[in-house]
């Protein structure tokens, strides 16, 4: 390269760099004469720049003195000096600049050999974008364009484990000295523990929804009886109080259920505990109808587990129950009636102190159904006396009202004695002394009426004959005629007196009422007390057809009351649970009855518990993981 | 059931298991020499085949065998998580939901034999499938808003996630090839770039003579990065506002109205933004098929852990409140 003189120094040295495929650079200088030089992607520029974002004529530089250029902008289009976009700038060749053009870099300074002002151009960027570095490993994934997995998992794990962990244990923390306080309650509002619960609780605990400490007392305790017992003070179980003799009737759990009650005991879940059988957390309905299972797991053979036991091994009511006992009048006499509970057998007898024949007062063909027939304003024309027409149901249409003489039987057994002008005289019923007195009175004042053709004013028929007759009447009439009260009495309370008619009447008593005494009688509304009966739920039943009896039986000492088998007996329709019946009894429309249709666990003397819903019954099951026992198979 | 011939990320692999010749074929005649065929015979098995299907009829047996326990074991009461059926579904559902997690160890771990990766990853499938019968019986189907139900919404999610993962690897990975083929042979994700490249370099070249205006357009296509766009694109394939595109476009029409002369650069310019163009098309098709190959995963990994820290706080919850 030749060297131009130093003292007059004219024209531009322009230097190009490449690189090259290993990073080295080359470098291709060229000298510009002229004190002109253009700059842009025109190949006819002196310095050219194959840059499309650079003008073809893009910038001028012109030489002002010595030690300075001009540059400026050809097309208005801007440039960087020094980092700073213009358009036109003087340039210190001694202090050098920095020109940017497009992706170009140009330096100047003065070249140190030839004294000339000297542009070192540069390419900086890429070609293309696409010529850039990429990395072939990530730029097909969809790294950076979705939340890492790795970071997304640690922040999904660890919200999940604050919102439904850590925020639930800080609740529980905070509000545990309220646990076993009967009226203890959280502020309303959520409270995070409530994330944990399983499902609703029932109908009767919902108000305990927010307070998940009032029954899960400890952590890590499974929920025991006490704190049942903090609200339950009165209601718990009248069952059997004592919790031991209940897990003996149970049993002792043999094979799978041994099995589990280990597991269960080991995971520190005791046995015999109230929530083994009120389960919790099954849905905000009402509590669940009790199943049959729920009861035979003690008493089927319950004797055999406790020996001291009185009550009879009880299992499905079609198959396995045993037979009934009612309680019946024994002796009515007393002061009040002495009543026992008798197993109940076809002839038994109950002693009601009353004469009655239900048989004759509902046949269709005798004298009563005659004058039934008769007394259509009565009876409305019927052919015979109804049930109906004596026994009347109480208000609540579950039992029968006891039967009152006035009402049920003084429209045919007339107490009437005497006729006062329009106005009949009856007996007090229920009464006797005033019975007596009653009597007495009206003899007191009167005797047989005289016939008026034994007066000596009256017309005659010739002849004695007539008043003969006539005399010989009136002399028997007096004769006859109970002038003496007391007769009257001893007639009203022997055979075939009004009284007698119905009652028991014995001699010896006291004066006033005439020296006989009227016997007590005594009417059972209730024979079975243990288990449940409603008249009501069997209206569309003849009644004959369960008091079979009645129809034939002319005594008043037969119990009418169906047993469990037998002619119109509960098995005759009731069969178990799961519709078993015994082979000897023929069943026409079944009713499937498990235990709690007729017995309640909590005993009073209402009806047993059953949910409102009928719905319920079939969606919802009482008891939870109570161990099963090898008898139960022999139900199924 | 198709065949997987390979899994996505072997995308820079030449061989094309083929599922016209299916692995049982045994072709009589050998492959000519001289000649490569397309459609080579595979020996490859799928994991959702391997060992003729063993683990599908080790998870249906069991899944069957729980359900008829479900049904008709008489438990005392309802069927729900505290039955003895109940703990004993739970435990084995979440150590079931561990073991499966642990694919994602096994398969960073390269061992050959007996429980190949292949084996593993068949368990992991069919297993995974029957887990939802084994955390839907333990649930009883008991459903509210609360951590129990939570847990289970989340394994379901996973699973799903699994299922869809599953019929993508089963799906794709024949239209990956398709696409990757054309009268040249395959080419691989390498190769896409270095086209692009080379496209640009040559339309810098041709674009030299272009007035400011034209350049500026072109050069709005070389600053393009190809793998721009956001997840939305990658996964649709639409990128409406493909600076390459709008360049033809413009270029396009304003070369309508000039009068056409011998040499112009824009005719060249034209047709290698064409090129490019292609090159794009046929690049962002293979992203958005590599996105849905991936994509689920990005599901089904980190719910997974939601699931084991919901499964951790629904077992400390239940023994909590014993």
């Amino acid at each position: 390269m030749s060297t131009p003189p130093p003292s007059t120094p004219t024209g531009y040295l322009v230097r190009q760099i490449a690189l090259k495929s290993n990073g080295e650079e080359i470098v291709r200088a060229s000298q510009v004469a002229g004190d002109e030089l253009t700059i842009g992607r025109d190949s006819s520029c002196a310095i050219h720049l194959p840059d499309l974002a650079v003008d073809p004529l893009h910038a001028r530089i012109r030489k002002i003195d010595d030690g300075h250029l001009m540059i400026e902008s050809i097309g208005e289009q801007p440039f960087d000096v020094n980092g700073r976009s213009v358009n036109r700038r003087e340039l210190s060749i001694t202090a050098g600049a920095e020109l940017g053009f497009g992706g170009h870099r140009i330096k100047l300074d003065r070249d140190a050999e030839t004294g000339l002002p000297a542009f070192t151009v540069r390419r900086v960027e890429a070609v293309s974008d696409s010529a850039e570095d990429k990395d072939a490993g990530t730029v097909y994934t969809l790294k950076g364009l979705l939340p890492g997995k790795r970071m997304s998992a640690w922040t999904f794990a660890i919200l999940v484990l604050v919102a439904f962990l850590a925020l639930p244990i800080w609740s529980y923390a905070t509000y545990q000295p309220l646990a076993l306080h009967k009226d203890a309650r959280r502020p309303a509002g959520f409270h995070a523990d409530q994330t944990w619960s399983s499902g609703h609780l029932s109908l009767a605990h919902k108000n305990l929804n927010n307070n998940c400490q009032a029954c899960h007392t400890k952590a890590f305790v499974a929920v025991r009886d006490n704190a049942c017992l903090s609200c339950h003070t009165q209601d718990a179980h009248q069952h059997i109080a004592d919790g031991g003799r209940l897990l003996r009737a149970r049993g002792n759990p043999e094979g799978f259920a041994a099995f589990q009650r280990a597991v269960a005991t080991m995971f520190n879940r005791p046995a015999g505990r109230c929530v083994d059988c009120h389960t919790e957390h099954e849905g905000a309905g009402a509590m669940p109808a009790t199943q049959q299972q729920f009861c035979t797991t003690c008493h089927d053979g319950l004797k055999s587990r406790l020996p001291d036991t009185r009550i009879a091994d009880a299992a499905d009511f079609g198959t396995a129950h045993p037979e009934f006992r009612p309680t019946i009048i024994v002796d009515p006499t007393g002061e009040k009636p002495l009543l026992q509970r008798v197993a109940w057998s076809e002839g038994l007898r109950e002693n009601d102190g009353l004469k009655f024949t239900h048989a004759a007062h509902l046949s269709k063909v005798n004298g009563i159904a005659q004058m039934v027939h008769r007394r259509a304003d009565m009876y409305g024309g019927r052919s015979s006396l109804e049930c109906k027409d004596c026994h009347q149901v109480d208000p609540s249409g579950t039992w029968y009202e006891p039967v009152k003489m006035e009402k049920s039987c003084q429209t045919c057994h007339s107490l009437t004695f005497d006729q006062v002008g329009g106005t009949f005289r009856t007996l007090r019923h229920g009464e006797p002394a005033m019975v007596v007195a009653d009597l007495r009175a009206y003899y007191r004042s009167a005797g047989p009426v005289r016939p008026a053709n034994l007066s000596g004013l009256a017309r005659r028929v010739p002849g004695d004959a007539a008043l003969q007759s006539t005399a010989a009447d009136y002399a028997r009439a007096v004769r006859f005629y109970p002038t003496r009260a007391d007769q009257a009495v001893a007639q009203v309370f022997s055979k075939g007196g009004m009284c007698y008619d119905c009652h028991t009447v014995i001699p010896g008593g006291a004066a006033s009422t005439g020296g006989f005494t009227v016997q007590k009688v005594a009417q059972n509304n209730r024979y079975y007390h243990t288990g449940w009966f409603n008249h009501k739920d069997h209206t569309k039943t003849d009644c004959a057809f369960c008091h079979a009896k009645a129809e034939t039986s002319n005594d008043a000492s037969d119990l009418m009351i169906p047993g469990m088998n037998g002619k119109g007996g509960c098995r005759s329709c009731h069969v178990g649970e799961s519709g078993t019946h015994l082979a000897s009894v023929s069943v026409k429309d079944p009713v499937d009855s498990g235990c709690a249709m007729c017995h309640s666990y909590h005993m009073d003397s209402g009806a047993p518990w059953q949910p409102k819903d009928k719905r319920n019954a079939a969606v919802h099951r009482a008891d939870a993981d109570r161990p099963r026992l090898p008898g139960e198979a022999a139900l199924r | 059931m198709a065949s997987i011939a390979h899994g996505p990320d072997q995308g820079d692999q030449e061989t094309a298991a083929t599922t016209e010749n299916s692995t049982t074929t045994r072709s009589p005649k050998p492959p000519r020499r001289g000649k490569v065929r397309r459609d080579r015979v595979s020996t490859h098995e799928g994991f959702l085949t391997h060992k003729n299907g063993r683990w599908m009829k080790i998870s249906a047996l069991l899944a069957a065998g729980l359900i008829a326990l479900y049904i008709f074991v008489p438990l005392p009461g309802q069927h729900f998580g505290s039955s003895w059926l109940g703990y004993t579904l739970g435990t084995v559902g979440a150590l079931l939901i561990l073991w499966l997690t642990m694919l994602g160890m096994r398969k960073r771990a390269i061992t050959p034999g007996r429980w190949s990766l292949k084996a593993w990853t068949s368990a992991h499938v069919y297993l995974g499938l029957t887990l939802i019968v084994v955390g839907t019986l333990h649930s009883g189907f008991n459903f509210a808003w609360n951590v129990h139900t939570l847990a289970w919404a989340l394994m379901m999610v996973v699973i799903i996630s699994g299922i869809f993962g599953i019929w993508v690897y089963a799906t794709l990975p024949q239209a990956l090839s398709a696409n990757r083929y054309d009268e040249d042979g395959a080419i691989t994700e390498k190769q896409m770039i270095e086209s692009l490249r080379s496209l640009d370099r040559q339309i810098h070249d041709a674009a030299q003579p272009l007035d400011p205006q034209s350049a500026a357009l072109v050069e709005q296509s070389l600053d393009e990065d190809p793998f721009a766009g956001n997840f939305i694109n990658r996964i649709t394939g639409r990128y409406p506002r493909c600076a390459t595109r709008h360049a033809a476009g413009e270029l396009r029409k304003a070369r309508a109205y000039r009068p056409r002369v011998a040499d112009d650069p824009v005719d060249k310019i034209d047709a290698l933004l064409t090129r490019k163009e292609a090159m794009l098309g046929r690049m962002r098709r293979h992203l958005k098929l590599k996105s849905w190959l991936q994509a689920w995963l990005y599901v089904h990994v980190p719910v997974t852990f939601a699931l084991i820290a919901a499964l951790s706080a629904h077992i400390v919850s239940v023994f909590f409140y014993w």
